[in-house]
């Protein structure tokens, strides 16, 4: 017996392994079945009834999402009977649903006005009171729940019984009156609730963090790898170019995270906005602090990189760069300078074999294997490679270039590290948040770009890369990625004397 | 409670016998006869047999008993399960409680039978909630049994073993559904499930299981005593043997009859069961429980009982609940109890039949209050249609069904009502 099966969709032919669902090969071939509860990360549950399609030869339509494709099948999407059916299906749909599209935040991504365009456009026919229910709960989490919103399609019933395993929602009551919600006294609590957001196909989970902030339509969207973690989320970051904000990161279906992504990642876009970020370069001669703009800096560490000997300059670098960034700082600081001090900043408590079970990993890095890989390749870094930045306050280095972890959740010492290196001789901090712009004792400071402000890839803990393809437009104007910074320094350092 | 005919009595063969629940007299009539003699028979003998018999379920949907065993995987290692689906709510229908009245050893014998077929180690004869004394009769008998070697252990010497257990419901419609009876056997809400995977394949707690209805089991010993033939032999061609039916209305004689089937409609009414109330005339009639096609007199003219004459007139012989439906009976009345029956008893899973039911519920609140449209007639019907045949389970067709027939046969008679706010 093969293993494969081959059938048509509205004529056009395909072969599957066999097992494969109707609705699974039709999303391969790009034929859109409409669809609420059926998501490729769950089981099936077959209940909104909405992605029936036709059988050639069978006398009922059946649903696409548990049909599975046997040879010679002949599967029709686009017949009357079944335009006619997606239409009714979504108008059951809407008959309770609130329509305050107006104030809803899933506007412009909501399943139910997306099929309305597509496979709607009815005139309702509803003209008797709606069923009211619960709106606006906290059910815990990043999660405010509006029942009356909701379409019952137990998405979000799934995920948490087969994704966290934590059963933490259930479906009560029944028939029009069910409702979705958490047990008595009992709330959602765990590290991947935004993800209920998001597969929540109507506005009936909303984000705490990011509702009433934006509308969607405003916001651009661009792909990228998440940096809060060495699992490395694919993901797309949402922001708005016009005004330099960033408002929320999204997961995108990836190998390294299927269609998942952890509510601590999701939080890593806050240090790339304005009030978080370094916004200027500046020099200290500890009693003047001046903000310099980008070309003094270089010029000002320059001339200090020229006027110290190579073995009293150290490099403490930490492994949320990307390998592109390494590549070009050592390069120039060990290759061309000669540098022997490189240290790695790892944060003290970190575990790196923590691992949640999901995708959250105890290496609060996205790059660790890069770095350690570019210190590899230029021989630096000892036998020794988790080295703590203690070790660079022992090595009398006389100038340190010290690139800054970017994002500070996942460094909890940072704070106390960046103050004891601020009172060490001459320390250059490269760095994306301005965490250092407090520090009264800090020499030198360059601005660097976030992550989803440049190109580069991150290596994670598997040994695969994770891209960032598509920047955006960096909110401080002076601000470079290490490449950029490393290649000005480069070019200053030559003429310097 | 029954009524005593000079047609074969199977079903309601100890009926009129005192003390007919004990074991003793069960026996003593040659009751768990039909177990010894199939304790030394092949399992595919026994489904043989009823196959041949043409046994359909009794549950309402009229599916071939034997086929439905036959679907039992018979290599498959790790235990079977067998399910008596005695939660009797279609409205209208009161005969498998009769049958636990009567004879429950002979749901018990037909079940240890069918176990024996199918290789079941256990159990369930699931009641609803309502049934207090049935219940109580249905517990006698299973301890009796085991008293008597017909449960457990090696039943009579045979080697083979059968636990039954009794579990009561909850009350709720849907888990007179039969997946949905199984996660509420299983202790969950009581939701019908996904198919496929068929009961016979994945039923209770994921293993192959039968779930039968509670007077198909009770026909079972009568078939393997006398023989298929014998069986096949009363009724019509497709739809052999007896059925019980469960009629009420504005009749002299309501009850319930055990008839072969194919017969005349207008003989249980007029002869069987005395005809009208002084006064009153035939208005309409449901033949099958509350999800069963509304028939007017036209329809029912020269109608005979059975699964393919009442399909031909487009209804369906159900659970065999007849119900008379007299001229001074509101069809607007009738309606609205029906649409709030099926609204209040949707589970609320598939879409169509969750709001389709709320929504039929909605506007025949609507009428019954004096707010209707004349529209809302052509709307009920139109909505109705499209909650059919696109739903996990039955229940959505089981309130589209009716609610299509009343509409559409009756619509004149709510349309009156909307317009002058009273039934004519």
């Amino acid at each position: 017996m093969s293993d494969k099966v081959s059938f048509k969709i509205n004529g056009e032919s395909v072969t599957v392994p066999k097992g494969t669902t109707v609705m699974q090969a039709a999303q391969q071939m790009k034929i859109a079945i409409p669809h609420f509860c059926w998501h490729p990360g769950l089981s099936v549950a077959g209940v909104c009834r909405f992605c029936l399609v036709k059988v050639e030869g069978r006398p009922k339509l059946e649903i696409a999402c548990n049909l599975q494709a046997v040879d010679g099948m002949e599967i029709r999407t686009d017949t009357e009977e079944v335009k006619d059916a997606h239409k009714w299906a979504l108008e059951f749909h809407l008959i309770n649903h609130p329509l305050d599209c107006p104030i809803c935040d899933q506007a412009g991504e909501c399943g139910l006005q997306n099929y309305y365009m597509s496979v709607g456009k009815y005139q309702s026919q509803m003209d008797r009171p709606k069923v009211l229910k619960p709106k606006a709960l906290d059910v815990g989490g990043d999660l405010v729940l509006d029942t009356e919103r909701c379409i019952l399609c137990s998405r979000c019933v799934r995920f948490e019984k087969e994704v966290t395993k934590t059963d933490a929602l259930g479906i009560f009551d029944r028939g029009d009156h069910a409702i979705i919600g958490t047990y008595p006294g009992k709330k959602i609590s765990h590290n991947y609730t935004t993800n209920l957001v998001d597969i929540c196909p109507v506005g009936a989970f909303t984000s705490k963090d990011f509702r009433f902030k934006q509308r969607v339509w405003f916001l651009e969207e661009k792909p990228s790898t998440c940096a809060g973690c060495s699992t490395g989320c694919q993901v797309d970051v949402f922001g708005k170019e016009q005004t330099g904000t960033y408002y929320r990161l999204k997961p995108r279906e990836g190998e390294a995270n299927g269609h998942w992504m952890c509510d601590y990642g999701r939080g890593t876009y806050r240090h790339l906005n304005q009030e978080e970020r370094q916004r200027f370069a500046f020099v200290n001669d500890r009693g003047s602090r001046r903000d310099v703009d980008f070309n003094e800096a270089i010029a000002v560490l320059a001339k200090k990189l020229k006027h110290t000997k190579a073995d009293d300059v150290a490099i403490l670098v930490s492994a949320q760069y990307t390998n592109e960034e390494y590549e070009a700082l050592f390069d120039f600081f060990v290759g061309k300078i000669g540098v022997k001090k490189v240290y790695q900043w790892r944060e003290p408590t970190e575990k790196l074999s923590d691992f949640d079970g999901l995708l959250l990993r105890g290496d609060r890095n996205a790059n660790t294997a890069g770095l350690l890989a570019a210190m590899k390749l230029h021989k630096v870094g000892g036998d020794k490679p988790m080295n703590q930045h203690e070790d660079v306050a022992k090595s009398g280095a006389k100038l340190v270039i010290a690139l800054v972890p970017e994002i500070p959740t996942g460094f909890p010492s940072l704070k106390t590290h960046l103050l004891g290196l601020s009172e060490l001789e001459f320390v250059s901090f490269w760095s994306v948040n301005g965490l250092i712009d407090d520090l009264k004792q800090a020499r030198h400071v360059i601005p660097l770009k976030g992550f989803a402000e440049k190109r580069g890839t991150f290596t994670n803990h598997a040994g695969k890369d994770g891209h960032l393809t598509t920047p955006f437009n960096c909110p401080v104007p002076d601000a470079r990625c290490i490449v950029e910074t490393v290649s000005a320094l480069a070019e200053v350092y030559s003429r310097a004397h | 409670m029954g009524n005593t005919t000079d047609k074969v009595k199977i079903l309601t063969a100890f009926e009129g016998m005192p003390n007919s629940r004990a074991l003793s007299t069960y026996t003593s009539k040659g009751g768990y006869d039909a177990l010894k003699k199939v304790l030394k028979m092949q399992p595919a003998q026994i489904i043989e047999e009823v196959k041949q018999s043409g046994l359909r379920g009794r549950g309402g949907a009229g599916f071939p008993t034997g086929l439905k065993w036959s679907f039992v995987p018979q290599n498959l290692p790790g235990p079977r399960y067998l399910v008596c689906n005695n939660d009797e709510g279609e409205p209208g229908t009161f005969k498998d409680r009769y049958i636990a009245e009567l004879s429950p050893h002979m749901i018990v014998e037909g079940m240890v039978i069918a176990a024996k077929a199918i290789g079941a180690c256990k159990g369930y004869i699931y009641t609803r909630y309502e049934f207090f004394e049935e219940i109580h009769w249905l517990e006698t008998a299973i301890k009796e049994a085991y008293q008597a070697g017909f449960l457990g252990k090696n039943i009579q010497g045979s080697g083979f073993d059968f636990d039954l257990d009794h579990y009561t419901g909850a009350g709720a419609y849907i888990c007179g559904e039969e997946t949905g009876l199984i996660s509420s056997l299983e202790g969950k809400k009581g939701q019908p499930k996904l198919k496929p995977p068929f009961p016979a394949v994945s039923g209770y707690l994921g293993r192959p299981t039968v779930v039968n209805n509670t007077e198909t089991f009770a026909a079972v010993p009568w078939i393997m005593t006398n023989g298929a033939a014998a069986y096949k032999a009363i009724g019509t061609e497709k739809s052999p043997g007896t059925k019980l039916f469960s009629i009420a209305g504005a009749i002299k004689k309501p009850g319930v009859y055990e008839l072969p089937l194919g017969y005349s409609f207008e003989k249980l009414l007029n002869d069987d069961c005395g005809g009208m109330l002084p006064g009153r005339t035939l208005k309409a009639c449901i033949p099958g429980g509350a999800s069963a096609p509304v028939l007017t007199p036209e329809e029912l003219k020269g109608l005979t009982l059975d699964y393919e004459a009442i399909a031909a007139k487009g209804s369906m012989l159900g659970s065999g609940a007849v119900m008379i439906i007299d001229d001074r009976q509101s069809m607007v009345e009738l309606m609205k109890v029906i649409a709030d029956f099926y609204h209040h008893e949707s589970c609320g899973q598939c879409t169509p039949c969750r709001e389709g039911t709320g929504w039929l519920a909605n506007i025949m609140g609507g009428i019954w209050e004096k707010q209707g449209a004349e529209s809302d007639v052509d709307r009920m019907w139109t909505v109705a249609k499209q909650m059919g045949g696109r739903t996990i389970c039955a229940l959505s067709d089981a309130a589209a069904m009716p609610t299509m027939a009343i509409t559409k046969k009756f619509g004149d008679e709510i349309r009156e009502y909307i317009r002058r706010g009273t039934s004519a």
